[in-house]
């Protein structure tokens, strides 16, 4: 197998952009492009991950990329996996660079969506869920993880200030991240006392519909070390699946996608949870970050709340998670999150972090997941 | 095939399951082969939609065509007796007091909202 490494990013701002879903898809690529230090032809395939293309007159992104990008006769992809497709398809990626198929490949993630609304994106949004048991049954998404979030409350000793905490921890951090969207500190009780959009969550325990796209480059060692950029070492990577319906599921407070994933991932990357020095996690709700951090193995089944409490997940803390703002305050713009947490890294790892640098940090996690985690992919890097 | 035949089950109130002959594990009918063996002959099952509530939310911000019944609920319902749940539509609560972990729950029937269930 060969060694997979990223040697370079580009990113648009997270927000309500004006730019077409094209547009956005292109900038960021040519960001990558241009933090690589390569010429578009030296690029042998895409992989590009969207949703929603649909909402703004643009499907079948791939080639579309590809064609602006002055390499139309490149092969690409184009990726759906709900809000997990960005780390579906760096997985893709990571596999033919891995297997020897390709030196050097495009890995780009998009979104727009905020020009149709919150009923639009709550009713789109809700047909990434087992549609028979779950959206056809007038729930959405912030209903599913609230569902979560009622069971783990029920389980364990949490409240929803506990819930409250993780969405103020991730404010803070996206207050450093100029590519954020929601930058803007909040308390707990703005938290608290904020509009319930599906008890007990409420809108600011919600990450917001986000546009946005993220693209990285991917290449071999060999690659990476003849163009002499910066790059960093992709050691391990995982993928899972769950039962798609909440209800098939085993336990309620936990996602086994992610437990499936990680495992894989820490086996490729001959660690365990406690080597990592810091971790973008998939919290798409504050409930979903609380899970991931004890599915990934950071803390003990029913003690992330305790965790975040003791501001062990904190920019300073023992595990920091989430250094960008996460989903929370950086923003999910769903095809392209994915990609967006590889970006962090790769930002964190090579010293272009800024204000929010996770202070000595040698190894960083991503985790990213489809739905209520149906489709699960973790991935963990090293700094070279 | 069988969608229809669990849609028709659920318009009386009840759940159409199947038990794997091989390792006895039960799921719903709309399950092909077994998730724990991977076998695919099953015996048909047919439970009362009955259990109680094992968890929910209160929807305050629906998906389009829900906007008249809100606040509604959405639930998971652990079935009475057997290790299974299903999911569906309850109309009508505003509070969770109106609907503490463990409320009795029933399947009243099927529609375009999906399984709807009520309070008996």
């Amino acid at each position: 197998m060969e060694k997979v490494c990223v040697l370079g990013v580009g990113s648009t701002k997270y927000g309500k952009l004006e730019d077409s879903i094209s547009d956005i898809a292109i900038q960021a690529s040519v960001g990558a492009i241009e933090s690589a230090g390569i010429e578009s032809k030296e690029i042998e395939a895409g992989y590009i991950s969207n949703v929603f293309g649909v909402a703004d007159k643009q499907v079948h992104l791939g080639p579309v990329v590809m064609s602006n990008l002055g390499i139309s006769d490149k092969p690409s992809l184009s990726i759906e996996s709900a809000c997990g497709s960005g780390s579906v398809s760096f997985r893709e990626a990571f596999a033919n660079i891995a297997a020897g198929f390709y030196d050097a490949v495009l890995v780009t993630g998009v979104e727009k969506v905020t020009h149709t609304g919150t009923e639009w994106t709550t009713t789109y949004f809700s047909y990434c869920s087992d549609f028979f048991y779950e959206g056809q049954a007038g729930v959405s998404f912030p209903g599913l993880f609230a569902s979560m979030a009622r069971a783990y409350i029920n389980e364990f000793n949490a409240t929803e200030e506990d819930f409250a905490r993780v969405a103020v921890k991730n404010h803070d951090n996206g207050l450093l991240n100029p590519k954020a969207h929601l930058r803007k500190k909040i308390t707990i009780d703005d938290v608290m006392n904020s509009d319930i959009v599906a008890s007990p969550l409420k809108l600011y325990d919600c990450c917001p519909f986000s546009d946005g796209a993220s693209a990285v480059i991917l290449c071999n060692q060999r690659f990476a070390k003849e163009h002499g950029g910066n790059y960093i070492d992709v050691i391990g990577s995982g993928r899972g699946g769950s039962p798609a319906a909440l209800q098939a599921r085993e336990h309620l407070t936990t996602i086994p996608s992610t437990n499936i994933a990680a495992a894989s991932a820490y086996k490729m990357a001959g660690i365990t949870a406690k080597d990592v020095d810091f971790a973008e996690v998939h919290d798409c709700f504050t409930i979903a970050e609380i899970i991931d951090t004890e599915d990934l193995g950071f803390f003990e089944k029913g003690k992330g709340v305790e965790a975040v409490r003791d501001d062990q997940t904190s920019l300073n803390g023992k595990i920091p998670i989430n250094p960008s703002g996460g989903l929370k305050s950086k923003g999910h713009p769903i095809g392209a999150t994915g990609v967006g947490q590889v970006v962090e890294v790769y930002d964190q790892l090579t010293g272009n972090a800024g204000e929010r640098t996770v202070k000595n940090a040698k190894i960083g996690l991503t985790h990213n997941f489809g739905a209520t985690g149906a489709s699960c992919a973790v991935h963990i890097f090293q700094r070279v | 095939m069988e969608k229809q035949k669990f849609i028709a089950h659920a318009k009386e109130g009840k759940i159409l399951a199947r038990k794997c002959i091989n390792c006895g594990n039960l799921h719903l009918v709309t399950v092909y082969f077994c998730e724990k063996c991977g076998k695919k002959a099953f015996d048909d099952v047919i439970l009362d939609g009955q259990g109680s509530v094992e968890t929910y939310t209160i929807m305050t911000v629906p998906p389009t065509g829900f906007e008249k019944y809100a606040p509604y609920a959405w639930v998971v319902m652990s079935i009475d007796n057997v290790d299974l749940r299903i999911s569906g539509f309850l109309p009508n609560i505003a509070k969770p007091e109106d609907l503490p972990i463990g409320t009795k729950v029933k399947i009243s029937g099927f529609d375009n909202r999906g399984i709807i269930l009520e309070k008996p």
